[in-house]
């Protein structure tokens, strides 16, 4: 015992020799040595009204209410809100007046450690790198000064960490100019857009009035379409819509019918696995109920014959395949006009002279027209079947007039883009688009950015999608932060939330909150599943480096 | 009537209620009943309760059982002779060795086998090749000492009853009565424990089967029952036994034992764990409030176990104290077998011949197992803390953990890789939480395989065991008695070319379905298995695994999911060739045992007590391990149901108990967890635990204020580690429990009978009631008796006996420190136990109206045997005349010295006294032999107790030392 006082006290001396220059007792701080000055006495930081004999600061028994006599033990470590209550005298102050033990780490950078860690006989080396901590050497821990070589291997590795910093902010710039590359791209994008459309908006009109012109025009005409022509004609016209319609039907169907299929045999795969995998253990009714009726169905369906499907299919499949000269039926044979008589009758016009025929056709048409506007005469041009040219000019101003919509409305879509939220300067632009995977235990995990989340099993089974990018946002953190500097430290994060993933059996959709913090290059560090179906990823990217930054306070993690 | 009426109407409405929330929450949430047997669905119980009933029912009832006279011999405590049991109406008898043995230790021992099978005069059935005898090694697994026969006991044969005078002082009597077979047990005269009273004594003696020609019976059909049996026989629970598609073959037919035993004038009976309900047991014959089965003993995997129910859960043990007013007695029914025990209770004896004092109670049991011997000790008190003594040296006391054991356990099914487990012990350490054990379960194996470790997920075992080991943290990894049937997996080669499974009844390796889908069966009742077993631990073999590796045994009832009652078969047959059916309730002990061996010395030199959680167990775990409670749910109800069961486990010689904190299943609300923790700080095993679909729940996601109770809850289990392992310590050699029921501590006060919702901390005079209801806003606590209480937190005076009520809201336990005790304490707060080994203790003199105060301290090196060589420390601290002395109770061994420098440096901060006396006011030292320390007085405020402070004394723990007030 009294040799243990005796080193106890050797030790002492020896640093307070060693801090001559400020004769600090031990594990304070130098910004706190202004309170421990006076030579006999010392004066709670936080409550003045206590006054100790200096021989009580240090003496590894608690009697400031705020913990300040105790810079050097962890005598006052009880003083915690989080241990369970004492009766306190009074009112005094019992904020801890200190912020921890400190380490001088000579050669290092000095860091305060908990005082909960003071002489509890482990070498806490990542934030007391010269064993100052262990002062003690309680149950003999000996904790010699690492300082030298620690700081030496931070110092190379902060070189690196901080080579790396500065590239990551070369490369967050070179993704902002990517980004404002891009956006100017959409920005001239909609410029030239938007003169394309003005022209083409008159093109549209001119072929429009055109289209108006010839339909007018056609109205006039007595009979020319083919509808008029024989009976059979319109029928074949009619068919070959019908025809269409039913094929068009009968093809939804068959691919309804194929997602069906691909579901059954999806739940009957399920299933199975199912059957082979519960645990009988649990004899849950319901469970036996299931198993039992699944096989029956299993059964049952072995038992019918598999009707011949193939045949079927086939038959479908060239059903539902386009008419044409060599398949199906040629509807082109059913729509060659066939001059009839009666056709024959109303050319009379071709029989008259050619400057009485213009003038002729003229009245006629006008007074058809004339006629159809009063509703005398039916209007043809209604009756589903139109000339050629009226098709031609309609199809003509059609498809300008749709190109003009889609152009419209990529315009819409693309100024849209330019409103929406990349992030501060744009900068997920330069992302958006890419991916980034992790290999992690048991799964292949993938971020697209801006886009979803997935996981892919080792063990088989396909990908489980994670989450859909929903939207920005901010969140705290206080993590660790590796030697490499992956990790991601201490403060507001950029957060890119994904959710509506996948189902979860027993529990919710899927969802996954991406939190980046800044790195040289896009990478997944760390994907955890925080609760059931609840993933967080941590990022790195230089997507949300700043410039004079630090995740993490460099003397106390990074080692 | 009308109240039953009212009662079973808002039972109704509960019922719905919570169904209905069922069905919200999880899929149904209730055990499946139908998986496991009535009594009337197990053969034996249905024919021993009708007997019961037919004795019951007949006018002057004769047990067929008489001993013959002429057989007795009396020889060295011993008393030997044969029972001769008439099997027929011709008076045909059969005979039946029995054995009375007095031992030293006071207790008395009844032992009745069969001849013919004894001889092996039997033929079994279905051309088995089991053994014949009735299962006669229950013994060599479950009892380790207290043997020896009395050297003192006296017999006084007549020719219709013997007297045997025994034990202490020969206060003990029994009188053995002849035809009908009976025995009376007395202690001063008065008789306390009753053999055969209702004549209920049944031995199922060795019959052929003759084939009837069975009546036609369609496939598919019930049998319908056939009329010609004879009366009273009926066989048809005889033979074969069909449940849940699983047919027993029953080699050697019906073959159980039964017996009734009666504690005349006892009211309460408390033990036999494990079942979910109240510490005193109920009758269990139908009627308000009543079981209707007898409590059952048969080791199960019961998933989703329900409240206040008679069936069986995971361990057994046949052990039941009965209680009256100052006098305890206790029988142990040595049974490995399926077990049933029945209980009625009834007011005013009608036996005139009850000799009981104030005999108005009268409660009667009684007991039946499928097989085996009748072998029974009783244990005549006269207090509870003699009986457990007394059955501790049989079974062996609790094995003193390592101290780390006692400390916070964090469990969950399951951290998902090596990086998980790390991270959880950065987050803990950051938040400044205590723990000392992080778990895994069956997740971090290769495809279920033992010894292995997930290559995807648990790519560095070591790394990660290096990071805890930095702040003395432990790993505990589960290891299960299944073994993955594989090809390739070296375990299950082994265990089949070395042929060390359990076998199916046709003699072939049994094979089961558990966690790894196809498996079997380590048989560890078997010599070469358990050395086998032993090697597989070695560092060398299992890779990954380091000293600070430690073991969890679940599933070893065993748990086998496609067996009848998720179990094995009863007629597998375990080495030496007994069938499953005679050892199945030892059967998980073996395996406990098996792994604890493994783990003393792992590597060559390195011994170390070992820490081995089991599920199952059997009289004689407590040597082994800890226990749990299995899987409960995350309800206020599981919640209040743990004290009631880990209490009753520690009367019955197994204290080192605790129910999985936060609930098993589902996901308990914030306030319900945080209450939990506030418990699960007074569980002697303290672990949370959560099931695999469940949110993860560890104490520093709860949140504010939520996380900053916990982190309170969980140092004060800290800081009061001193006391806890000095109650560890007692229960390691006197076998008192860990948390003390209300009748142990104060048997003359019979208001505290049934209380098992407040109890006692080992010695230390500490009285704990955790809130465990709902919302509580207070609680009211029993005081037994008029010595002063104060809040532990606040110095609160309460006193006088009966109720006191206590405001509780949610950040604070109800904890009162009874006047008289002296309380070890350490106050600082570190990462982990094993850090907190060299700080200074803080004794807490708690002076009762007396003004005086006693306590006790035990530590040691907390992780090897050296303490059985005297590496201890041992203190007595009394307090009386203002004088507070420090003496040594420990006996110094060879290792005494070394391990007293050792720990030299470790002393006294602080001596802090509550309900000081006034008389101290203005007083500001205290002496120390030549010295002094600085004395601080706090007085008396409202109602709150005044109390000092001894600043700084400068005393070693270790050493004599006065101090004077």
């Amino acid at each position: 015992m009294r040799r243990i006082e005796a080193l106890v006290l050797l030790s002492t001396l020896s640093t307070s020799i060693l801090a001559a220059e400020s004769s600090r007792p031990r594990g304070v701080g130098p910004e706190f040595a202004k309170f421990y000055k006076a030579a006999d006495s010392f004066t709670c930081i936080s409550n003045p009204s206590i006054k100790l004999d200096i021989s009580k600061v240090n003496d590894d028994y608690c009697d400031c209410p705020d913990g300040s006599d105790e810079p050097g033990t962890a005598a006052c470590t009880y003083l915690s809100a989080l241990s369970p209550p004492q009766p306190i005298v009074g009112a005094p102050n019992t904020t801890l007046a200190l912020p921890g033990f400190y380490c001088k780490n000579k050669g290092h950078i000095p860091s305060y450690i908990s005082h909960t860690y003071v002489n509890d006989g482990v070498c806490d080396y990542d934030v007391c790198c010269d064993g100052s901590d262990e002062w003690a050497g309680v149950g003999g821990v000996k904790c010699e000064d690492k300082c030298k070589e620690i700081g030496k291997e931070w110092r190379r590795l902060d070189e690196i960490r901080q080579k790396s910093a500065r590239n990551a902010l070369k490369k967050k710039t070179e993704l902002v100019n990517e980004a404002q590359a891009l956006r100017a791209g959409v920005e001239l994008r909609i410029s030239s857009l938007h003169v394309e459309i003005k022209d083409q908006g008159k093109k549209v009109e001119e072929l429009k009035k055109k289209f108006e012109e010839v339909e007018r025009s056609e109205r006039g005409k007595v009979v020319k379409s083919a509808g008029k022509g024989s009976k059979v004609t319109v029928l074949a016209g009619l068919a070959k819509q019908r025809v269409e319609e039913l094929r068009d039907a009968l093809v939804g169907l068959v691919n309804k019918r194929d997602e069906l299929r691909r579901k059954v045999k999806e739940l009957e795969t399920i299933l199975s696995t199912f059957k082979e995998e519960y645990n009988p253990n649990f004899n849950d009714e319901g469970v036996k109920r299931a198993v039992k009726s699944w096989e029956d169905y299993a059964a049952k369906k072995d038992a019918s014959p598999e009707s011949d499907e193939s045949a079927e299919d086939r038959d479908i499949e060239s059903i539902s395949k386009a008419d044409s000269e060599t398949e199906g039926i040629n509807w082109a044979e059913w729509e060659i006009e066939e001059e009839s008589d009666i056709e024959a009758l109303y050319k009379f016009e071709e029989y008259l002279p050619a400057s009485v025929r213009a003038w002729v056709h003229q009245k006629l048409t006008d007074l058809r027209i004339l006629l159809i506007e009063n509703g005398i005469l039916a209007d043809n041009a209604s009756s589903g079947s139109e000339s050629k040219a009226v098709s031609a000019a309609r199809t003509a101003y059609q498809n300008l007039n749709d190109d003009l919509g889609i152009k419209e409305s990529s315009v819409g879509d693309l100024t849209k883009d330019l409103e929406k939220d990349y992030g501060p300067n744009d900068i997920f632009r330069a992302l958006k688009g890419t991916c980034i995977s992790k290999d992690s235990g048991e799964y292949e995990y993938e971020l697209c950015w801006l886009d979803k989340t997935s996981q892919k099993s080792k063990k088989g089974g396909g990908t489980t999608g994670m989450g859909n990018f929903v939207r920005f946002d901010k969140m705290y953190f206080d993590e660790e932060v590796d030697a490499e500097g992956k990790g991601l430290g201490t403060g507001e994060r950029t957060v890119l939330m994904y959710e509506n993933g996948q189902h979860c059996w027993n529990g919710p959709n899927r969802q996954t909150t991406v939190v980046l913090a800044c790195a040289e290059k896009d990478e997944i560090w760390k994907v955890v599943e925080q609760e059931k179906c609840m993933y967080r990823m941590d990022v790195g990217t230089p997507a949300v480096c700043e410039i004079g930054q630090k995740k993490a306070d460099p003397k106390k993690d990074e080692l | 009537m009308r109240r039953s009426l009212a009662l079973s109407s808002r039972w109704t409405a509960i019922l719905v209620v919570i169904s209905a929330l069922c069905c919200l929450f999880s899929p149904a949430i209730s055990v499946k009943h139908e998986n496991f047997k009535t009594c009337d669905q197990s053969g034996f119980c249905k024919r021993n309760r009708a007997y019961a009933d037919t004795a019951a029912g007949t006018n002057n009832w004769e047990a067929p059982y008489r001993i013959a006279p002429e057989s007795l011999s009396w020889k060295n405590g011993q008393l030997q002779g044969s029972i001769l049991k008439t099997v027929n109406a011709n008076g045909e008898t059969v005979r039946l060795p029995i054995t009375i043995s007095f031992l030293e230790s006071g207790s008395a021992r009844v032992v009745i086998d069969e001849e013919k099978r004894q001889k092996g005069e039997i033929e079994l059935r279905h051309d088995s090749k089991i053994r014949k005898e009735r299962y006669n090694e229950a013994e060599s697994w479950a009892i380790v000492g207290g043997l020896d026969l009395s050297k003192t006991a006296t017999e006084d044969r007549g020719s219709a009853k013997s007297h045997v005078k025994y034990g202490p002082d020969g206060k003990f009597e029994a009188v053995i009565t002849y035809a009908p077979f009976g025995i009376d047990f007395k202690r001063d005269d008065a008789t306390q424990v009753r053999f055969n009273d209702r004549g209920l004594l049944n031995l199922e003696h060795w019959r052929q089967k003759i084939d009837k020609p069975a009546p036609e019976t369609k496939e598919g059909e019930e049998p319908s029952p056939t009329p010609e049996v004879p009366a009273g026989e009926d066989e048809s629970t005889w033979w074969d036994e069909t449940f849940g598609g699983n047919t027993d073959s029953k080699p050697r037919g019906p073959e159980s034992v039964g017996l009734d035993i009666t504690f005349p004038g006892y009211e309460y009976v408390f033990g036999i764990p494990e079942h979910a309900g109240s510490l005193s047991l109920k009758a269990t014959r139908g009627g308000d409030g009543n079981h209707n089965d007898p409590y059952r003993l048969y080791n199960a995997d019961v998933f989703e176990y329900i409240m206040d129910s008679s069936m069986t859960l995971y361990g057994s043990i046949p052990f039941m104290q009965a209680h009256k007013k100052d006098s305890t007695v206790g029988v142990f029914w040595l049974n490995a077998a399926e077990t049933w025990i029945d209980v009625i209770k009834e007011k005013e004896a009608h036996n005139p011949l009850s000799l009981g004092i104030g005999s108005k109670f009268e409660t009667k049991t009684h007991w039946f197992s499928e097989s085996g011997l009748i072998d029974v000790f009783v244990f005549l008190g006269p207090t509870a803390k003699d009986i457990t003594k007394v059955y501790g040296e049989l079974t062996g006391y609790t094995a003193l953990p390592q101290e780390f054991a006692i400390a916070y356990h964090q469990c969950r099914w399951n951290y998902n890789s090596d990086e998980d487990v790390k991270d959880v012990d950065r987050k803990m350490s950051k938040h400044n939480i205590p723990y000392d054990v992080i778990w895994l379960d069956i997740e971090y194996t290769d495809d279920k395989q033992y010894f292995t470790w997930d290559p995807l997920s648990f790519t560095n075992p070591t790394g990660m065991l290096e990071q805890l080991d930095q702040s003395e943290r432990k790993l505990v990894a589960i290891i299960d008695p299944h073994i993955k049937n594989k090809d390739g997996y070296h375990v299950v080669e082994e265990l089949k070319k070395k042929d060390l499974a359990v076998h199916d009844k046709g003699g072939g390796i049994y094979e089961g379905w558990c966690w790894p889908g196809s498996s079997h069966w380590v048989d560890c009742f078997n010599p070469a298995a358990i050395k086998w077993w032993i090697g597989l631990f070695k560092y060398d073999y299992f890779k990954g695994s380091a000293p600070n590796l430690f073991i969890w045994n679940d599933m070893n009832e065993p748990s086998v999911f496609n067996g009848p009652e998720t179990t094995m078969p009863k007629d597998n047959i375990h080495h030496g060739g007994w069938e499953h059916r005679d050892v199945h309730n030892i059967n998980g002990m073996t395996f406990h045992n098996a792994t604890y061996q493994a783990l003393l010395e792992r590597r060559k030199g390195e011994i170390r007590r070992p820490f081995v959680l089991t599920r199952s167990f059997y009289s004689g775990s407590q040597r082994l391990g800890a226990m749990w409670t299995g899987d409960n749910q995350a309800s206020w109800e599981h919640l209040a149901a743990g004290f009631p069961m880990i209490l009753n486990n520690g009367i019955a010689g197994f204290p080192f108990a605790g129910a999985d904190v936060g609930g098993f299943f589902g996901n308990p609300e914030k306030d319900l967890l945080t209450r939990w923790y506030q418990a699960g700080a007074f569980y002697p095993f303290f672990r949370g635990h959560a099931h695999i679909d469940t949110r993860r729940r560890e104490p520093y996601l709860a949140g504010e204020p939520y996380t900053g109770i916990i982190t309170q809850a969980l140092r004060l289990r800290y800081s009061l580690l001193p006391a806890w392992y000095t109650a560890f310590h007692e229960a390691s050699v006197d076998g008192t429990p860990i948390i003390r029921p209300h009748y142990f501590q104060y048997p003359s006060d019979e208001a505290g009978f049934a209380i098992d919702d407040q109890f006692f901390v080992g010695g230390t005079g500490l009285l704990a009631k955790p809130v465990v209801t709902e919302k509580a806003e207070s609680v009211d606590i029993y005081l037994p008796d008029d010595e002063q209480y104060y809040d532990y937190f606040t110095f609160e005076k309460y006193s006088g006996r009966g109720k006191h009520n206590i405001v509780a809201p949610l950040e604070k336990i109800p904890l009162l420190m009874q006047g008289g005790h002296i309380i070890p304490r350490k106050d600082r707060p570190r990462r982990s136990s094993g850090l907190m080994k060299w700080d200074p203790h803080t004794l807490v003199l708690v002076l009762g109206k007396s003004g005086q105060a006693k306590g006790e301290l035990y530590f040691d090196d907390g992780e090897t045997f050296d303490y059985q060589q005297g590496a201890y420390v041992h203190r007595e601290f009394e307090f009386r005349d203002g004088v507070l002395v420090s003496s040594d109770i420990g006996v110094n061994g060879k290792l005494t010295e070394k391990f007293l420098r050792c720990v030299k440096s470790v002393g006294v901060e602080k001596i802090l006294i509550v309900g000081a006396p006034k008389s101290w006011e203005g007083k500001s030292s205290v002496k120390i032999g030549g010295g002094e320390a600085g004395l601080e007085f706090h007085p008396e405020e409202g109602n709150k107790a005044a109390w000092a402070v001894v600043r700084a004394p400068k005393v070693a723990i270790g050493e004599d030392w006065k101090i004077e007030f």
